[in-house]
């Protein structure tokens, strides 16, 4: 019943390529609400659309829903919510999956009018054409090709800002390192304030180095019961390697069966 | 050692134990005795018992060996012959004798040559109408007893196809004293068999009843019943003639004796006076054998009786033989065994294992065919040396007269001797479980030799072998002419391949056995067909030589080698100074060379017995055509993959001299399939394109509507390594930037230094050097440690993820891996050539993109890294065959492969591996392949394909394939085996088509013609469009938006075919979901609105992603 209510409230209509489509995918959409809008999602104004094909590009959503008005943004994502990903130096290709899609309108009224529609318009009209194939391949290709000068300047001003970035990211550790209003210190790895890195390889070594000094402190051989318990375990290590010599016969012979022919 | 013994008898008691225990037949009991309390306390920490102490002491001692004895006990149990069958044979066994004893004595006189006899029996005699030349007069007289005789009687007998031996003793006065001669004493038995089968007819607990040959020997027939009822299923009981001890004396049949006139046997007129003709050991020994039996049966008697270790060892042996194939009969070996009594060499308080142990050993050193050994003891016998010079090999009986092994080929016993010697090898191996190929994994003809020869005709070739044959030897093997003729083949065979064969056995056909009421001659009119075959098991250095030198030319043996060779011997100088008599076989290409056997074969065979190629088939390089470059005039890929890796090493030289670098470069490592010869088709280095688009050194592809594609080239990848520094940022996205920079850095010093054509990419440089494209990347664990590092709660942790194990696993895994590979197809050659095949194999099924190349290079790998019980294989179509035998019969849910390149891996090392196998979680990787060089993670490279699923269906496959070469090669001897390597396409639900001038190696495709290279010059400032691949572009997009509905299967080398299976859940009716709302389209199910997956609207995607590259879509119904 739950599911029922939800999908409620999502309208149904299918998206076409071109006119030529004969079983187009059916997208599903609704108004985006959530708690906390993001200046990007504006409320009132956000189509929110589940079931994108994976082909479909911005100019072709716009097409899609242009009877309903005029779209300012187009959003794709691969999951409802997910973080926009911050500009990185090696752009990663996209994969090529079924996405959500924000579409927000210039007025709360065209989203409404969107949200009555009862057809959408061909992906491929208004002279755009999705570019897909051979010609998307070929485009993807020749674009990988950069010249050197342009590689060069782009990593010169990546690494400006990285530089710039980390400069004052050990500005701001310095700043902590300042007492605070009640006298209390940060202790940060570029202070003067020796410390140790916090890492998982450091803190396993510092749990070891405790486990020894206590096995140290312990005495062995010392009760009779150790001793007993030392044979015994032998014993154990033995009886195991046995069992464990049995069950591998046992699973050749299953697999098997001894047959030779 | 006598400690040592005492010791392991002890462990013997308990290991007999345990086994009852395993039976299920024991815990009952001790559950009674110890009621509840001791279940309780039956944990790892119960309190032991002294027995148990010892046990446990033993076992940690001798773990390997009892393990091993584990192993025998079980097989020993299988094949004991059921206690029921036991039984019921008895019966059925009263019943038979009493009816034999009852046949009356015969009075009558009968002629041979005439018909009346067999008109009278109603049976025909079980000789060919060549013996029946001479005038017999044959009277039946009445036999005392019937005997269990052999196997079954020692308790030595495998249930498994069981073979009971009843003795019938003729009596002496059948025979006259004149009867030893042309085979008068054969035809009489014959009629003295007859006679007994024309008795047992009429039994009613017989259902069928015919005549066999012994050892496929057609001198000495034999009557082949089976009983009625369930008992026939499980055996069948074969009555046997031998004659009295005291018919006559042994030193008629001495070896250097004549007992077979010429002039009988070539039907031509005695000259007066001639002497006796040439001696006749062969014909001789077929006397011989009834003669000494009923000696030698007691003396096996004697010596095995109440040994049940010596004869469990007899059985391992035999089951041993028999997984190989080997024709030596069980007899053989009983006498072997009674011989190593008799030397002291074992007894019977050996454990089996230990006499199985030094029967090998003893094998493995011995030199029957120049020093023969005798169960004989005394002087006065013929000597040794008479019988080398008449028999290839020597083994003599009690008797001192009779050679055991008077009809084996010298192959079968050298590979007799060489199994041996591999069995040593295998025991010592602690890596392996050397139970299972020794005694559990039988070999086949396909997987066992690199080249088998077969004789389309054979009949003419035994015709001109005989014709050719010295009438001494044709005198000596009389009517058994197949021994002729198998002996000569052989001597000229291992004459003519001499150091390029380790071994060269016979193959003999199925035995022959035909219904007592036809003729011999008769049945072997309709269905069977006498056929020989060879197999060779080639050495892997030896096989490629092109020239066999021969002796100086001055020397007399020249004139030998000359005779022997024809007109192919010629002089020859050689580099060394040396002037020779030499043959030079005619080959360039590798790929020809290792077919230099057959050419050598063939033209022998011509020479020698004028019988034209055409009519010899040879099993060796039918699959060269598959290596080949069809598009540039049939190149090997063997001869691009060596251009690449000269390129590459001085592309290296180049890259070490860099100067101006920040870092220096101190390492460069390939890690394409090139660089260890696995690529089917290699990078060639030639550029068509001759007025490219061009940005910086690369070129771009055209545009234009209707320009021609670029040529599909790939790319030599390897990995940079830089010196130490420890400046490299601690933040993922800076450090790639900063390699970027490095990649900028070099590809600007390789043109200014080196004017090499190099472009540099953020994740790679390309450079061009000798026509051929290499891919560089800088690579730094940082890199690694930099993927995997996330930060929780403060506290920096390094998690394993998919990205991670990926970029280890190419820059760190690939390269000694791929250097691990390079060493194995040094060591041997069929490596590189055998994965090509595999990797075809693979592609042709459509399954090539679900296996990762890696993967298949390991299994084939395996082959040649753990081939027990054979030795690696010398041809590459060998090992294909034995890929796909050990893909398609391991069952990998239960089996993982270790594989040891460098003998880096101990004992424990393989321990550890299984229990992280059997600890597995859900039988994931399915397919485990672990090596030496895995990192932390075991069997990485198929930790996420193959699935279950597609190692299962390439299973299938594999089977279908192996079955159909099995009868295309061994049975039918087509021309070509190519069938093997197409598809069925049904089973699938969608078929992509594609343009074909657009799909890559479309010109490698299995029906594609071979053309030839138009020469075009090389344009060399510019790197050609690399690794422009429509099709993998094509099917990454279907798999990463389609992948959860369908899978997608495609033939990498030329395939015009996507084949498309939807997944089977694409059918359910689903929910609807916000984030599980893919391809969903509505349908109303009893009114409701459902979702279900919208699959024609895929089908319809398939299209427009692929547009420009489909050329239809078809939906299988």
């Amino acid at each position: 019943m739950k599911s029922n209510k939800r999908t409620h409230d999502f309208r149904a209509l299918e998206l076409k390529i071109s006119e030529q489509s004969i079983s187009p995918h059916t997208i599903y959409f609704k108004e985006h609400s959530v708690r906390e809008h993001s200046s990007d999602k504006p409320s009132g104004r956000t189509l929110f659309i589940v079931n994108v094909p994976p082909y479909a590009d911005e100019k072709g959503l716009k097409n899609a829903f242009s009877e309903a008005g005029t779209v300012n943004s187009v959003i794709f994502a691969t999951k409802p919510n997910a973080e926009i990903q911050s500009e990185k130096f090696t752009k990663e290709t996209c994969k090529l999956s079924f996405k959500v899609c924000y579409l927000v309108f210039k007025k709360v009224s065209e989203l409404n009018k969107a949200l009555e529609l009862t057809e959408l318009r061909p992906m491929n009209s208004n002279g755009h054409e999705i570019i897909v194939g051979m010609k998307k391949w070929i485009q993807e290709h020749n674009a990988a090709v950069e010249l050197p000068q342009v590689l060069k300047e782009r990593i010169e001003t990546f690494m400006k800002t990285h530089d710039n970035k980390t400069q004052s990211e050990q500005k701001q550790e310095k700043q902590l390192e300042q007492q605070d209003d009640e006298g209390w210190i940060t202790v940060t790895k570029g202070g003067k304030v020796q410390s140790f890195a916090r890492t998982e390889k450091v803190e396993s070594k510092i749990m070891a180095k405790e486990e020894s000094k206590k096995k140290r402190k312990e005495l062995k051989n010392f009760y009779t019961f150790q001793i007993r318990e030392t044979k015994m375990k032998h014993i154990v290590s033995l009886r195991q390697k046995f069992e464990e010599d049995k069950k591998k016969i046992v699973q050749i012979k299953q697999s098997r069966r001894f047959k030779p022919f | 050692m006598v400690k040592r013994e005492l010791k392991n008898s002890v462990s013997e008691e308990e290991t007999a134990l345990d086994v009852a225990n395993e039976n299920g037949k024991r815990p009952i009991q001790s559950s009674n005795k110890d009621g509840p309390k001791r279940m309780k306390t039956k944990s790892l920490y119960r309190q032991p018992t002294a027995a148990e102490l010892n046990r446990l002491q033993e076992t940690e001692n001798l773990f390997n060996s009892n393990l091993f004895r584990l192993q025998v006990e079980e097989v020993l149990q299988e094949v004991k012959v059921k206690e029921k069958t036991v039984k019921r044979f008895q019966e059925w066994y009263n019943i038979l004798k009493s009816h034999l004893i009852s046949i009356p004595e015969d009075v009558k006189e009968y002629d041979l040559t005439e018909k009346a006899f067999e008109k009278h029996l109603k049976v025909k005699l079980p000789v060919t109408n060549e013996i029946r030349k001479s005038k017999v007069i044959f009277r039946f007289h009445k036999f005392t007893d019937v005997e269990i005789v052999g196997s079954y009687m020692l308790g030595c007998s495998i249930d498994s196809k069981l073979v009971i031996d009843l003795q019938i003793t003729v009596p002496a006065e059948t025979y006259t004293k004149n009867d030893s001669v042309n085979y008068k004493y054969h035809l009489k038995r014959a009629a003295y068999l007859a006679y007994i089968a024309s008795h047992l007819r009429k039994l009613e607990s017989i259902e069928e009843i015919k005549y066999t040959y012994l050892h496929n020997c057609s001198t000495k027939p034999l009557i082949h019943v089976k009983p009625n009822g369930k008992l026939g299923n499980h055996l069948s009981v074969h009555i046997n003639l031998v004659c009295d001890s005291d018919t006559y004396k042994l030193h008629r049949f001495s070896p250097t004796r004549n007992n077979l006139r010429e002039s009988w046997l070539l039907s031509v007129e005695q000259q007066e006076g001639a002497d006796v003709g040439p001696p006749t050991p062969h014909y001789n020994s077929s006397v011989l054998t009834d003669l000494t039996a009923a000696e030698n049966q007691t003396f096996l008697n004697e010596t095995l009786v109440n040994k049940e270790n010596l004869k469990q060892a007899i059985i391992l042996l035999k089951i041993w033989v028999r997984q190989r194939k080997l024709q030596v009969s069980g007899h053989v070996m009983s006498m072997l065994i009674a011989y190593l009594v008799q030397m002291k060499r074992i007894n019977n308080i050996m454990s089996s294992y230990q006499i199985v142990r030094n029967v090998w050993i003893y094998l493995k050193s011995s030199e029957w065919d120049t020093k023969g050994i005798s169960l004989h003891k005394g002087q006065d016998t013929p000597s040794m040396e008479e019988f080398h010079t008449h028999f290839p090999i020597v083994f003599l009986d009690r008797s001192g007269y009779y050679n055991v092994c008077w009809q084996m080929c010298k192959g079968t016993y050298f590979a007799l001797r060489r199994e041996s010697g591999l069995a040593v090898d295998m025991l010592d191996n602690g890596k392996i479980n050397s139970f299972i190929p020794l005694f559990m994994t039988p070999v086949s003809i396909l997987m066992q030799f690199d080249h088998i020869l077969k004789f389309k005709n054979f009949p003419k070739l035994k015709q001109a072998i005989l014709d050719r044959a010295p009438k001494s030897s044709k005198v000596n093997y009389g009517l058994d002419q197949l021994a002729l003729v198998t002996d000569t083949l052989y001597d000229l065979l291992s004459k003519g391949l001499g150091e390029r064969a380790h071994l060269i056995l016979q193959i003999v056909e199925e035995e022959f056995s035909w219904p007592v009421t036809k003729t011999v001659n008769n049945a072997k009119k309709n269905g069977y067909v006498e056929n020989l075959s060879f197999g060779f098991i080639l050495d892997a250095v030896n096989a490629i030589s092109v020239v066999d030198r021969g002796p100086p030319a001055n020397l007399p043996d020249a004139e030998l080698f000359r005779a022997f060779w024809g007109d192919k011997s010629e002089l020859r100088r050689f580099q060394d100074g040396a002037i020779t008599e030499a043959c030079v076989w005619d080959a360039r290409a590798l790929a020809e060379r290792r077919a230099v056997p057959r050419q050598l074969v063939n033209y022998l065979l011509a020479l020698k017995y004028d019988i034209p190629s055409t009519e010899l088939y040879h099993i060796c390089s039918q699959l060269d055509e598959l290596t080949a470059r069809k598009s540039a005039g049939g190149q090997q890929m063997e001869e691009s993959a060596l251009a690449v890796l000269q390129a590459f090493d001085e592309l290296r030289r180049d890259l070490r001299a860099l100067s101006q670098l920040p870092l220096d470069i101190s390492a460069v490592y390939g890690i394409s399939p090139v660089f260890s010869y696995c690529e089917p088709f290699p990078a060639l280095g030639i550029n068509l394109d001759r007025n490219p688009r061009r940005r910086a050194n690369a070129s771009l592809i055209k545009e234009l509507h209707n320009a021609k594609l670029p040529e599909y080239t790939p790319v030599n990848k390897a990995i940079v390594e830089l010196s130490h520094s420890g400046k490299w940022p601690g933040e993922l996205d800076a450090f790639r930037c900063l390699k970027a920079a490095f990649h900028l850095q070099i590809a600007e010093r390789l043109s200014s230094q080196h004017a090499l054509p190099a472009h540099a990419y953020p994740a790679h440089v390309d450079v061009l050097r000798n026509g051929l494209v290499f891919r560089l990347q800088v690579a730094h664990p940082k890199e690694i440690t930099l993927v995997r590092r996330e930060v929780e709660r403060g506290v920096v942790r390094h998690k394993e993820s998919e990205e991670s194990a990926a970029l280890q696993c190419d820059t760190v895994l690939m390269p000694r891996l791929r250097g691990a590979l390079h060493g194995l197809h040094q060591k041997h050659p069929a490596f590189g050539p055998a994965v090509c095949l595999f990797v075809r194999w693979l592609s042709c099924q459509l399954l090539g993109d679900h296996w990762p190349r890696s993967v298949s290079e390991l299994l084939v790998g395996a082959v040649f890294t753990l081939p027990a019980p054979l030795q690696p294989p010398a041809q590459p179509a060998a090992a294909l065959y034995r890929a796909l035998k050990l893909l398609a019969t391991t069952d990998w849910s239960t089996h993982m492969l270790a594989i040891d390149f460098n003998d880096d891996m101990s004992r424990e090392d393989i321990t550890e591996l299984e229990r992280k196998f059997a600890g597995r979680e859900n039988q994931t990787p399915y397919l485990f392949i672990a090596t030496a060089y895995d990192g932390p993670q075991p069997s990485v490279w198929s930790r996420r394909s193959p699935t279950k699923q597609v190692v299962l269906r390439t299973q299938l496959v594999a089977r279908g394939t192996l079955d159909y070469l099995e009868k295309a090669l061994l049975v039918d001897m087509v021309d070509s085996i190519l069938p093997a390597f197409v598809p069925s396409l049904s089973g699938y639900d969608v078929l992509i088509y594609l343009q074909k001038r657009l799909v890559p190696h479309c010109t490698e495709r299995l029906d594609a013609a071979q053309s030839s290279l138009a020469e075009e010059a090389v344009v060399d400032d510019v790197i050609p469009v690399v690794e422009f691949h429509p099709v993998d572009r094509y099917l990454d997009e279907l798999r990463s938006a389609y992948g959860e509905f369908a899978l997608f299967f495609h033939d990498r080398y030329g395939g015009d075919v996507i084949a498309v299976l939807w997944k089977p859940d694409v059918k359910e009716i689903k929910e609807f979901q916000t984030l599980n709302a893919n391809a969903l389209e509505q349908v109303s199910v009893g009114g409701e609105t459902k979702y279900r997956v919208n699959k024609e609207a895929i089908v319809e995607d398939f299209q427009i992603l692929g547009d420009g590259l489909v050329k239809e879509v078809i939906i299988n119904k």
